[in-house]
């Protein structure tokens, strides 16, 4: 009698393991993550609230080291401002001659990380601005050491940002000195790669790789990388280069949204 | 539902809002421990494979949902973690059953999850389990162990 109960039970065991298999495959194929939006608010919010409570704490202690930093910075910003100033007036006549339009012109949404996403291999950025802070879906998102990723998905007061270590995150890009495109993808690694740069393109170690302004997501450029490793493969069509990201991910604490000025809203448009 | 339950289902949301906010604090490169894991396996080890999986069900499905990859790849990760786990009860000496139970749930969750993950990709599934998985489970077995001695403490009282 105890072998047929062990029995059952055993199979019961591995009949509700199919189940819930099951309902996971189910789950994956009939993706829709808007209906389930709710839920996904509520759990943004309770993250939100406890590194806010997190930060309050922290921000006392940081406040007049921070100030002191500011005060030099403010200082170096302001001479660097006067040399700025004769260059773009250079700038802006040079431009006048060989008429070209003029880029660049974007508002900064400034952000706090209060969040990371739950992956396993890199972690999506949860961020304390949201819809009424004019943040939309696929605006850029970067920081002072280049380009993090591109907003995901976006509530009232929160959003989740997609990094470029995401295998769905594709960034056209382009070489600094050869001027040549490839597209940015990551492979798992700790590295980025540069794919479909033609192998009779010179590519230095050190080099540059800035966005090349041919999305609509990403402006031109903003600064991915520096170029970590090149290899030549025969076989091969096009170079191998790995890409250092400019960004390190790991101490990401606040970012800026790139809003474009003269089109605030790009919800819809596709990956690239 | 009975109080050793709700101390669980306390001890599960607990470690789903910290491993999102405040486990960054604690990490070594780009290594984190997984505490959902490390409840989930402490739950199955008590509860066995049918509560084991099904708890780690609902807790996959709350982790997709903070999560911009497809929903239902952690549930079915940590579905599997919770039968593995709740199976292997009993089948180890008692002192050494919690951290070689983690040690395995942990690479049946990572393997699992990143399988799916990288299925009908160009991705270097090698590469994913040398720079994460192995680090991350071992430092959330290091890290279980402390956090084991604790939930049971707790939960026996």
């Amino acid at each position: 009698m105890n072998n047929i109960l062990s029995l059952f039970s055993r199979r019961g065991s591995l009949f509700l393991l199919a189940l819930y298999i099951t309902l996971s495959v189910l789950l994956m194929n009939f993706n829709d993550p808007e209906t389930l939006r709710g839920i996904r608010i509520v759990v943004m919010r309770a993250a939100s609230w406890i590194t806010s409570v997190e930060h309050k704490l922290v921000f006392l202690e940081h406040l007049q080291q921070e100030n002191e930093v500011l005060r030099k910075r403010n200082l170096d910003l302001f001479m660097s401002n006067q040399r700025l100033q004769e260059v773009m007036i250079e700038n802006i006549r040079l431009r006048r001659l060989l008429q070209f339009k003029r880029e660049g012109n974007f508002k900064y949404i400034s952000a706090n990380v209060v969040g990371f996403g739950e992956e396993q291999t890199v972690r999506s950025l949860i961020l304390n601005v949201g819809a009424v802070d004019s943040v939309r879906k696929n605006m850029a998102v970067v920081n002072d050491q280049g380009l993090v990723g591109k907003i995901y998905s976006v509530d009232t007061h929160q959003s989740i940002a997609q990094i470029l270590m995401d295998r769905n995150t594709l960034v056209s890009a382009r070489l600094q000195k050869s001027r040549e495109v490839g597209v940015v993808a990551w492979s798992g690694n700790l590295w980025l790669d540069l794919n479909y740069i033609p192998k009779d393109i010179p590519v230095e170690i050190g080099e540059s790789v800035i966005t090349s302004g041919l999305s609509r997501i990403y402006p031109h450029g903003i600064k991915v990388g520096v170029v970590g490793e090149v290899k030549d493969d025969k076989y091969a069509l096009f170079k191998e280069i790995k890409i250092k990201p400019a960004v390190n991910f790991n101490s990401l604490e606040e970012v800026f949204i790139l809003v474009p000025a003269d089109s605030l809203a790009a919800e819809g448009s596709p990956d690239e | 539902m009975n109080s050793l339950h709700i101390r669980y289902a306390v001890f599960f949301l607990v470690a789903l809002l910290l491993q999102a906010t405040l486990v960054k604090f604690i990490q070594i490169f780009t290594w984190r421990p997984d505490l959902v894991l490390i409840v989930l396996v402490t739950y199955s080890l008590r509860e066995g494979p049918n509560k084991g999986m099904t708890a780690g069900f609902i807790v996959g499905l709350l982790q997709d949902l903070v999560s911009t990859h497809f929903i239902g790849l952690s549930a079915l990760s940590k579905t599997l973690t919770g039968f593995v786990a709740g199976s292997l009860s009993g089948k180890f000496t008692s002192r050494a059953e919690f951290f070689l139970t983690l040690l395995i749930g942990g690479l049946v969750n990572d393997l699992t999850y990143f399988f799916v993950y990288t299925l009908g990709e160009n991705f270097s599934l090698q590469s994913l389990i040398i720079l994460y998985t192995i680090p991350n489970v071992m430092y959330t077995v290091l890290l279980g162990g402390f956090l084991y001695y604790l939930m049971e403490t707790w939960v026996s009282e």
